[in-house]
């Protein structure tokens, strides 16, 4: 599976949601909080005010006269003051003060007020005494803050909603994004195993916690894989190298055995024997060196080349046998592009592909070879309009010994193409068989080299 | 019978002279004293290596060439013979007509009759700027690889070059085929050969090719 962005989806947007939501709620929660306070303060000044106009001393109720004296001796001491006074007959009509309001209850309660005739209501906190003759002093204390403070509950509430919900789904994001970068590094490490590459590890340098500890675990798990498939490596190749020794010397007895005069159907099983012993050291020797590709042991010059030239080469070498094989060879497209590569390994490669096209296809088959640059990758592709495979062989022929059914009378060892798949990946890129409808193409796709 | 006096054997059939040596010592003093035109090493010796034995060959003065033998086929192997110093590396199994020709052609090398520069059997003659052959005034066109089969015949004129000799010469020391590359490459070599009027290369009963000087003039 391609990798794109890290992403992990919808939990970005469910703690998003979430997190705002608890921020307006704590939001909410401030605001009646300080509202609260900034109340409780207005309501301590509204007392002193009273005390200052009615004397603590005092034991009975204050008359009303000596409260109006009183109020018009503060207020002429003040040029500016956030204190309005108001006084309201015993039938609740007003009846002094520079302020106009309503009566509200007795104690302290909110209120809306005037300043003179024609100005706007204002919002205020309000203190009412019962005075001696049943009428009642207002006193009204208008808070900038609070009034402020209601102005913008709406818009303050709102703004703080929406910058939580940016401000969660943002940090969920970036959270979800970290995290999707780390399961990132152990998917690709492990995205590269399944192309074969056993030595990418997760590299844990970087990570902490858990993630670390599942990365370090992930890479023991690894390098068991690893060695385990080493082993088998070194199993098969091993074989090889301990059959090929007696088979040598198998194959210099029968030799031997020819040169003796012996009758002639004797000499004929000889010559026999002695072939399929050398085919059978033949197919060691590809095995051999099938392990040796696999495991990167082969020498390999990888330098920049010229992709095109590669092509040219294989194309010269295989020409005269498609030739000979009564295959007709096209060449269309052909992207010059610079690839890091062992030339003669990719020769290879190609020399394989186009030489299944002679052994597995009847006479009057075409074949097309094209180059073409896609991003960052070349491809080229090897195609033919021959009988082709089943598309359940397409991934099977590419293991060693697989060969299409229906070539299994054809020579060749069934390594041929495991071979070119190893160089392939040796070379960071890929092969793969797909079907022409009609025939078979061989899709190879490497690595460019930046310009 | 062991390999070496197999070996011994095949090089007599051929008209050679030929001495054994069981060890890599007895390989080091036995190369003092005659004057021998090639060794035929095994590299799996009971004594030392026999990478060890060339090293101190290649430490004389003067020293025959020598052909590695291996039972490691491996392409790394065959080229880190050849980085040791080998002059030539064969795997076991072997045909004796391969080794051989192979022996021959490094022989050949030793004695320095190899000229850089255009190479000419004859009248027949090669332009490595242009991939071309000439004979008599006239001139061919050749692909890199005829290029290549050609410049393999010509250095070993009228000595057996073997259809492995070629593949390894042309294509690299790595490179598998199962089909009839070189006979179809050497076909049309041929071919465009015959166009000069120069039928010089004979097939030497599957096992390779000969290029012939006699036809050449």
């Amino acid at each position: 599976m391609p990798l794109g962005t890290p992403r992990i989806g919808r939990l970005a947007i469910q703690s998003g949601v979430m997190f705002a939501l608890m921020m307006g709620v704590a939001g909410i929660a401030m605001y009646y909080v300080a509202r609260d306070r900034l109340v409780e303060n207005v309501d301590r000044s509204l007392d002193r005010e009273r005390e200052r106009l009615i004397p603590k001393h005092s034991q009975s109720p204050a008359s009303t006269m000596s409260v109006e004296q009183a109020i018009l001796r503060v207020e002429a001491g003040r040029t500016i003051t956030d204190k309005g006074h108001a006084i309201f007959g015993g039938d609740g009509r007003q009846t002094f003060g520079a302020v106009t309001l309503k009566l509200p209850n007795d104690g302290y309660s909110d209120v809306l007020f005037r300043e003179g005739k024609a100005s706007k209501p204002r919002e205020a906190r309000a203190l009412v005494v019962p005075l001696a003759d049943g009428s009642r002093l207002v006193v009204v204390s208008h808070s900038e803050v609070v009034e402020d403070l209601n102005d913008v509950l709406l818009p303050l509430s709102l703004a703080l909603f929406v910058t939580a919900l940016m401000g969660g789904l943002l940090a969920t994001q970036l959270l979800g994004r970290e995290i999707a970068v780390r399961l990132q590094q152990i998917t690709a490490a492990a995205d590269e195993i399944s192309r074969d590459n056993l030595d990418s590890r997760v590299p844990v340098d970087r990570l902490d916690g858990i993630f670390r500890v599942q990365a370090q675990s992930f890479n023991r798990m690894l390098d068991r894989i690893a060695k385990l498939i080493a082993t088998q490596r070194q199993f098969s190749s091993s074989l090889a190298h301990e059959l090929r020794t007696p088979l040598t010397r198998l194959l210099g007895i029968l030799r031997e055995g020819g040169r003796q005069d012996l009758p002639n159907h004797v000499s004929n099983i000889l010559e026999r024997a002695e072939r399929e012993s050398a085919s059978t050291i033949r197919i060691f020797d590809a095995l051999l060196r099938l392990s040796e590709i696999d495991a990167g042991r082969h020498p390999a010059a990888l330098r920049k080349i010229s992709l095109a030239a590669v092509v040219d080469d294989a194309i010269e070498t295989v020409e005269p046998v498609l030739a000979d094989a009564n295959c007709d060879l096209k060449l269309l497209e052909i992207a010059d592009v610079t690839v890091i590569a062992d030339a003669e390994l990719l020769v290879q490669v190609l020399v394989n592909a186009m030489e299944n096209i002679a052994l597995h296809t009847p006479a009057g088959t075409s074949a097309e070879v094209s180059v073409f640059q896609d991003g960052k990758e070349v491809f080229i592709r090897i195609s033919d309009d021959g009988p082709g495979l089943p598309n359940e062989q397409l991934e099977t022929v590419l293991q060693p010994f697989e060969r299409g059914q229906a070539s299994a009378h054809v020579k060749g060892n069934g390594l041929g193409l495991a071979v070119a798949q190893s160089i392939v990946h040796f070379h960071g890129g890929d092969l793969r068989l797909t079907n022409n409808m009609p025939g078979l193409m061989v899709e190879i796709r490497l690595p460019m080299v930046p310009a | 019978m062991e390999i070496a006096d197999q070996l011994a054997v095949g090089m007599r059939h051929l008209g050679h002279l030929a001495t054994t040596a069981r060890t890599g010592a007895e390989a080091l003093q036995a190369t003092k004293s005659d004057d021998f035109d090639a060794v035929i090493l095994d590299r799996m010796l009971p004594d030392i290596t026999g990478d060890e034995v060339l090293r101190q060959l290649l430490v004389r003065p003067s020293r025959p060439p020598v052909l590695m033998l291996s039972a490691l086929g491996s392409v790394s192997e065959r080229i880190q013979g050849l980085q040791a110093g080998a002059d030539d590396y064969l795997a076991k199994p072997f045909d004796m007509e391969e080794l051989a020709a192979r022996l021959q052609a490094i022989s050949r090398r030793s004695v320095g009759r190899e000229s850089e520069g255009t190479i000419a059997v004859g009248a027949l003659h090669l332009e490595p700027a242009g991939l071309r052959a000439c004979f008599k005034g006239e001139t061919v066109l050749l692909n890199r690889k005829q290029y290549s089969l050609l410049v393999q015949l010509m250095r070993n004129a009228d000595r057996l070059v073997t259809r492995k000799m070629l593949l390894e010469g042309v294509w690299g020391y790595g490179f598998e085929t199962t089909t009839n590359i070189v006979e179809s490459n050497l076909s049309r070599l041929r071919t465009k050969l015959l166009e000069l009027g120069c039928d010089a290369i004979e097939t030497q009963r599957g096992s390779g090719y000969v290029l012939r000087s006699s036809s050449c003039s």
